[in-house]
C-alpha cells in the first residue's frame, strides 16, 4: 500500500508542483490549503508524514499547525517537515529552528530539489 | 496646522507686551496664550504644545535663555522666538544656538510681530511637512522590501518548484534536448531568484534590519563552516582549498551568519573563476589592529583598470569568462557587510595569474 503524505501550503501552485514530485516518488498525496484544513485532514487520513509551510496566512501559521499536531494523538509521532521560503541563515541551507519552536523532524528551504525531497522523506519514513 | 488654528504662547513678565501681542495676534486670527512667569510658561508649553512661543530674554527667576534651552530640547519642532529689550548680536547668536528660530527686538511694531509670527509658522509647517514626507518615504521603503519579498520571491519559488516537478515527471518523454532546455530555464530562473534574494539582503542591510546582533566571534569556526559549505562544489570541480591559518586568531565582534556569507561569496567567486583542478588558498593572520583573511584563486584574474569597480552593483568584467553567471550583487553585498563591521574588503589581481580578495576585520 502506498504511504500517505499530507502537504499543507497556502500556495496552490506550490501544492501542485510538490504533489507531482511526491506522486512520482510513489506516495499518495493529500493537499490542504490552510492550517485548519490541514489539521482536520491529518486526523481523518492519518498520513505517514506531513509537510507544512511555515508562513501561510500569518507568518506563524505553520508553527500553529505543528503545535496542534504534536499535542494530538494522530500527530504526536508523525514525521513532520517544515518548509520555509525565507532564507533565514546562510545561503540555501536549512536553518536551526528557534528554541521555542515546536519540534519538527526537518526544516527545508523552498524551492526544494525533487531528488533531495524524496531522499529526505525516504530517510524519515524508514 | 492651518493659520487659523495656530497656537501662540507669549512668555513675558511685562504685562503691556503680553497684552499688545495678544491683541495683534488675535486680530490676525491666531489663538494666543500669555504667561508672565517663566516656569509656568514652560509648563503651559509642555501641556498645550503651541506652534510658536515668544520668550522674553530678561525675566526674573528663570531667564529666557534657559526657557529656550529647555523647550527646544523638550518639544520637537517647536518654533521659539526671542523678544528682548537689549538687542545685541551676542544674545541673538546665543539664543539661536540654544534653539531659538528668530529674534524680535523691542520696541517692535505690530507689522514686525505679524511678519515674524508668519515666518515662524511657515518654518514650522515646512519642518513638519519634511518630517511627514521623510516618514512616508521610510514607510514606503520598508513596505517595498516586504512587497519584493512576498510578491516577487514567492512566484519564483513556485516556478522553480514546477521546473523540478516537470523535470522529474517528464524525464522519459522529453528527450535530452527537452531536458536541456528545461535545465536552462531552471538555471535562468534560479539566477533571477538569487538576484531578488541578494537585492533584498542589500535593502535589509541598508535599512538596518539585517543583523540580529553583533557578538564576539571565533573566525576559525566561520572559516571551517564556509569551507565545509563549499566542499561539494569544490569536489565536483576537482578544486582544492588550501588553508594557511595561525594557531590562534583574536576574536572579532560581528554577526556570524553574515560574515559566513561573505566568506562563502568570496570563496564561491574564486571557484567560479578557477579552472577545474585549480587551487584556492585561504589564509589568515592578524596584527595589532586588524584580523586579516585573504582568499586567492588561480583563475583568469581581473584587469587592473577594472579592479576599482568590482564592488559596484551589477558591475561585470566583460570578456574572457562570460559564461560565469551571478546576480552581480555578490561583492556589493560583501562590501556592505564589511562596512557594517567597520572592516575592509579589497582586491589585488594579476591577469592570467589569479585574484586575491583581502578581508580586514578590526579587532
Amino acid at each position: 500500500m502506498k504511504k500517505k503524505i499530507l502537504l499543507i501550503d497556502d500556495d496552490q501552485d506550490f501544492l501542485m508542483a510538490t504533489k507531482l514530485i511526491l506522486e512520482k516518488g510513489g506516495y499518495e498525496v493529500f493537499l490542504a490549503e490552510d492550517g485548519k484544513q490541514g489539521f482536520e485532514m491529518a486526523k481523518s487520513v492519518s498520513p505517514d508524514l506531513a509537510i507544512i509551510d511555515m508562513m501561510m496566512e500569518t507568518w506563524s501559521e505553520g508553527f500553529n499547525v505543528v503545535s496542534r499536531l504534536r499535542t494530538s494523538e494522530t500527530g504526536k509521532q508523525m514525521p513532520l517537515i517544515m518548509l520555509s521560503a525565507v532564507d533565514l541563515q546562510g545561503p540555501y541551507q536549512s536553518f536551526e529552528p528557534p528554541e521555542d519552536m515546536p519540534s519538527v523532524d526537518m526544516v527545508l528551504h523552498k524551492p526544494i530539489k525533487a531528488d533531495d525531497l524524496l531522499k529526505y522523506i525516504d530517510q524519515l519514513l524508514s | 496646522m492651518t493659520k487659523n488654528s495656530a497656537l501662540t504662547l507669549i512668555i513675558d513678565d511685562e504685562e503691556s507686551i503680553r497684552d499688545g501681542c495678544r491683541q495683534v495676534l488675535e486680530k490676525s486670527g491666531y489663538t494666543v496664550i500669555t504667561e508672565g512667569n517663566g516656569s509656568d510658561g514652560i509648563k503651559i508649553a509642555r501641556e498645550k504644545r503651541p506652534d510658536v512661543v515668544f520668550v522674553d530674554l530678561k525675566m526674573p527667576h528663570i531667564s529666557g535663555m534657559e526657557i529656550i534651552e529647555i523647550l527646544s530640547k523638550d518639544i520637537e519642532d517647536i518654533v521659539l522666538i526671542v523678544i528682548t529689550g537689549y538687542a545685541s548680536i551676542v544674545s541673538a547668536v546665543e539664543s539661536m544656538k540654544k534653539g531659538a528660530y528668530d529674534y524680535l527686538p523691542k520696541p517692535f511694531t505690530p507689522d514686525q510681530l505679524r511678519a515674524v509670527t508668519q515666518r515662524g509658522l511657515e518654518h514650522r509647517f515646512l519642518k513638519l511637512e519634511t518630517k511627514r514626507l521623510r516618514e512616508e518615504k521610510e514607510f514606503m521603503e520598508r513596505n517595498f522590501i516586504t512587497f519584493v519579498s512576498h510578491e516577487m520571491r514567492s512566484p519564483l519559488v513556485t516556478i522553480l518548484q514546477y521546473f523540478e516537478s516537470l523535470t522529474i515527471i517528464s524525464k522519459d518523454c522529453l528527450g535530452q534536448k527537452g531536458l536541456d532546455i528545461l535545465d536552462r530555464c531552471y538555471k535562468r530562473t534560479q539566477n533571477l531568484h538569487d538576484l531578488v534574494e541578494h537585492w533584498l539582503d542589500l535593502s535589509r542591510i541598508e535599512n538596518g534590519t539585517f543583523f540580529e546582533k553583533k557578538v564576539p566571534l571565533d573566525l576559525f569556526s566561520i572559516i571551517n563552516r564556509s569551507v565545509e559549505d563549499l566542499n561539494p562544489l569544490v569536489q565536483r570541480r576537482g578544486l582544492s582549498i588550501q588553508t594557511q591559518l595561525p594557531d590562534k586568531l583574536p576574536e572579532i565582534i560581528g554577526d556570524e551568519e553574515s560574515i559566513l556569507r561573505v566568506l562563502i561569496n568570496v570563496i564561491g567567486n574564486a571557484t567560479k573563476y578557477t579552472p577545474d583542478g585549480g587551487i584556492i588558498t585561504l589564509s589568515a593572520d592578524y596584527d595589532d589592529y586588524y584580523v586579516n583573511i585573504s582568499i586567492s584563486d588561480s583563475g583568469i584574474g581581473i584587469p587592473q583598470d577594472k579592479l576599482p569597480f568590482i564592488f559596484e552593483p551589477f558591475y561585470r568584467v566583460k570578456g574572457k569568462n562570460d559564461r560565469v553567471k551571478g546576480s552581480g550583487l555578490g561583492l556589493t553585498f560583501c562590501k556592505k557587510i564589511m562596512d557594517a563591521h567597520d572592516g575592509k574588503i579589497t582586491a589585488e589581481s594579476n591577469e592570467g595569474e589569479g585574484t586575491t580578495i583581502f578581508l580586514n576585520f578590526p579587532r
